[in-house]
């Protein structure tokens, strides 16, 4: 049933998407109502297909990639709405809402029987794993306000204004949908981070430090310590600032998606796994 | 529905003639007065500015409303129309509604989206009413104007970027700062436009420090005029840092800022942007302060290219605008047609059966030889016959309500089938 309703959000993130860019060559302030409404049928659909899968597991329900990624846009697509009803920033909706089907769309293809790691039968793991993503969907509204910022940056810079500038939002704006985001994404990421740690030393043997993801989540981590420190002291800003946030975001990915290839514990596929 | 148009605006005539054929508002009320005597003419609406001068009507059924407007204008204007002819244009029916839904979204204007022609409709149609021209379909039509205009403001951005200089000034702040609330702009030196521009912004909540080199000058009255401070052009530089707007029009002939000086200033407030405008000439700004990171600076052309700029978007956006003048044309004419609709029906109907019934109290000698039964059988005979023949024609002017020519296909059924009014 879960991916049945996965589909269905998926079908309908791809009908508000539709609807969205049919507008979009127009500078209008608001996303069309129909785009808003086909996305909340989707993320009403994709909050079933989750919860049935909690219910039938009787677990948290992100145990393998595709699981993970099914969170990940769910929590993409409601900080999407959030950031949207903040900010009033349709554009916001263009940069993010083809992430969004991207993602639902390769989390829908998973296999029925999905594997389960035995780790998750520890009592903790669900927190690590479920902070981690939302930071991750933090990090993604930082991302999209980040070349939002260098378009508009860009468009000004310019002198002869085009589509852009009358279709993005004012770089102050940007530039707090950027901050927000980080203010939201980073405390989850470290959270996260730390509970790794705590649940890995007690029921990891081995160097678990030198295990591939764990590696890679810690230079994201100082990577989007520095951006965040950086641009609270006024180092970093603007442009700057919006090139680190999309190479931080780079990273990010690869440590989300890439390294989960490599990684023994984090593998979510059975035949990397290496469960003691 | 019944309406006519005859207008001319700044494209079809120039300037004198406008003039010539310009109906002064002081005469308005009897001018409608005029027009609405005249014979076959209901209401009458006169929308005169300096870009257009138009008169619009409704005229009762079977009525060609054109010569009566055009005698009313010729014998407003003591003049013969003839020699005029080729500066007007005239619209009929549902060319009318659309023409009104455009004056009004401000689609024919000038400049297009300009906001003035809203409220020149709106002072034309309470002129009208008041004189007691307007009562019937203009009525409903200039009502439903209106609404197509507050929805074209509010669906497009036909009207919302500045086709002027100082405008686009503001404009380009608010899209570096979102909103100008508390932001400090410096203006030094001073000159008609640096003062325009300060003044818009200073409506959006901005706040002003005037630059002069002498404080006791200029820049202290400017300063009591738009509530702000002045300082000395000594202090400029240990200053800068806390402005985020820069006018600057001096007549110096060597930069007033330099590019060290914009770094200094962008180090200092942490690299917040920087606008900076320059209108003086010779340019008063370093034009390579542009390429620091969070300095955006506008020179006198590069403010004229984004008003050209936006009036190019304008007329993007105008598109937009169209569709929905469009739609809401065909919605008004939906309306009125489904409203002809229903008494043609009828009128039909009651004709046919008027038809049937006399013919058969003519033949009732001849059919009383008929049992009941039989007589039921001629009487569904004659009644399926008649549905028949009138399936076509009603199916017609249903399937052409809102369609242009539905009005035209109403008269004709009408009168094919001899239907009165």
């Amino acid at each position: 049933m879960e991916i049945t309703f996965a589909w269905v959000a998926a079908a309908f993130y791809a009908l508000g998407v539709a609807y969205a860019y049919s507008e979009a060559r127009r500078s209008r302030p608001h996303l069309p109502r129909k785009a808003l409404g086909a996305l909340g049928v989707g993320l009403l659909a994709h909050a079933i297909s989750i919860a049935s899968l909690a219910i039938v597991t009787r677990r948290f329900p992100v145990a393998d990639i595709h699981t993970a990624l099914s969170f990940f846009a769910f929590l993409l697509i409601i900080a999407f709405f959030l950031a949207y009803w903040r900010y009033r920033a349709p554009s916001l909706g263009l940069f993010m809402l083809p992430l969004v089907l991207l993602v639902t769309v390769i989390s829908a293809l998973r296999p029925d029987r999905t594997f389960e790691s035995p780790a998750f039968r520890s009592g903790w793991l669900w927190a690590h794993v479920a902070a981690s993503i939302l930071g991750y969907a933090g990090f993604s509204i930082t991302f999209a306000a980040a070349v939002m910022y260098l378009l508009q940056e860009r468009q000004l810079k310019s002198r002869r204004p085009r589509g852009f500038y009358y279709r993005l939002p004012p770089l102050e704006t940007c530039e707090r949908i950027y901050y927000g985001s980080l203010l939201f994404g980073f405390p989850f990421l470290s959270a996260g981070l730390i509970m790794g740690f705590v649940d890995a030393s007690r029921e990891w043997h081995g160097a678990w430090e030198f295990d591939p993801k764990i590696l890679a989540s810690v230079l994201t981590w100082i990577v989007y310590l520095v951006l965040f420190s950086a641009y609270l002291s006024g180092i970093w800003r603007g442009r700057r600032a919006a090139y680190v946030a999309i190479f931080a975001f780079a990273i990010l990915m690869v440590t989300f998606l890439g390294v989960s290839f490599v990684s023994g514990q984090h593998g979510y596929f059975p035949k990397l796994g290496n469960i003691p | 529905m019944n309406l006519f148009l005859l207008g001319m605006n700044h494209r079809t005539a120039p300037i004198e003639v406008r003039e010539r054929m310009n109906i002064a508002e002081a005469h308005l009320s009897a001018a409608l007065t005029d027009l609405t005597r005249r014979d076959g003419i209901l209401e009458g609406l006169i929308l005169s500015t300096c870009n257009r001068v138009e008169v619009s009507a409704s005229a009762e059924e079977g009525v060609d409303a054109e010569p009566v407007v055009r005698a009313f204008l010729a014998d407003h204007h003591h003049c013969d129309l003839s020699a005029y002819e080729r500066y007007f244009y005239a619209y009929r029916q549902h060319d009318v509604i659309a023409h009104l839904f455009r004056v009004a979204s401000s689609l024919d204007s000038m400049i297009v989206g300009e906001p003035q022609i809203l409220g020149q409709v709106k002072r034309a149609y309470e002129q009208a009413r008041s004189a007691g021209a307007l009562n019937g379909e203009l009525h409903e039509v200039l009502l439903h104007t209106f609404f197509v205009a507050k929805r074209v403001r509010r669906e497009t951005l036909v009207g919302a970027s500045a086709v002027s200089v100082s405008y686009a000034a503001v404009e380009l702040a608010r899209k570096i700062f979102g909103d100008l609330k508390g932001k400090v702009i410096y203006v030094i030196g001073a000159g008609k436009m640096s003062e325009l521009a300060a003044k818009h912004l200073l409506s959006s909540g901005a706040r002003a420090v005037f630059v002069s080199h002498q404080v006791h000058g200029r820049a202290e009255s400017l300063a009591a005029l738009f509530k702000g401070s002045a300082i000395h052009y000594e202090d400029l530089f240990s200053t800068l840092h806390q402005a985020d707007i820069v006018i600057s029009s001096t007549a110096s002939s060597e930069f007033v800022i330099r590019r060290e000086q914009a770094e200094r200033a962008l180090a200092a407030r942490k690299h917040r942007p920087v606008f900076f405008i320059d209108i003086g000439v010779p340019r008063n700004i370093d034009p390579s302060i542009n390429t620091l990171d969070n300095a955006f600076l506008y020179d006198i052309d590069d403010l004229g290219q984004v008003v050209e700029a936006n009036k190019k978007q304008r007329e993007r956006e105008a598109v937009w605008a169209e569709a929905i003048v469009q739609e809401e044309v065909q919605k008004m004419m939906r309306r009125i047609a489904s409203r002809d609709l229903v008494p043609t029906i009828v009128a039909l109907e009651r004709q046919f059966e008027g038809i049937r019934e006399s013919e058969l109290q003519r033949f009732h000698g001849r059919l009383s030889s008929l049992n009941q039964e039989q007589m039921r059988a001629v009487d569904a005979l004659t009644r399926g016959m008649l549905n028949k023949i009138l399936h076509g024609p009603i199916t017609e002017l249903k399937n052409a309500v809102g369609a242009p020519e539905h009005g035209a296909l109403v008269q004709l059924i009408r009168k094919i089938f001899g239907v009165a009014e």
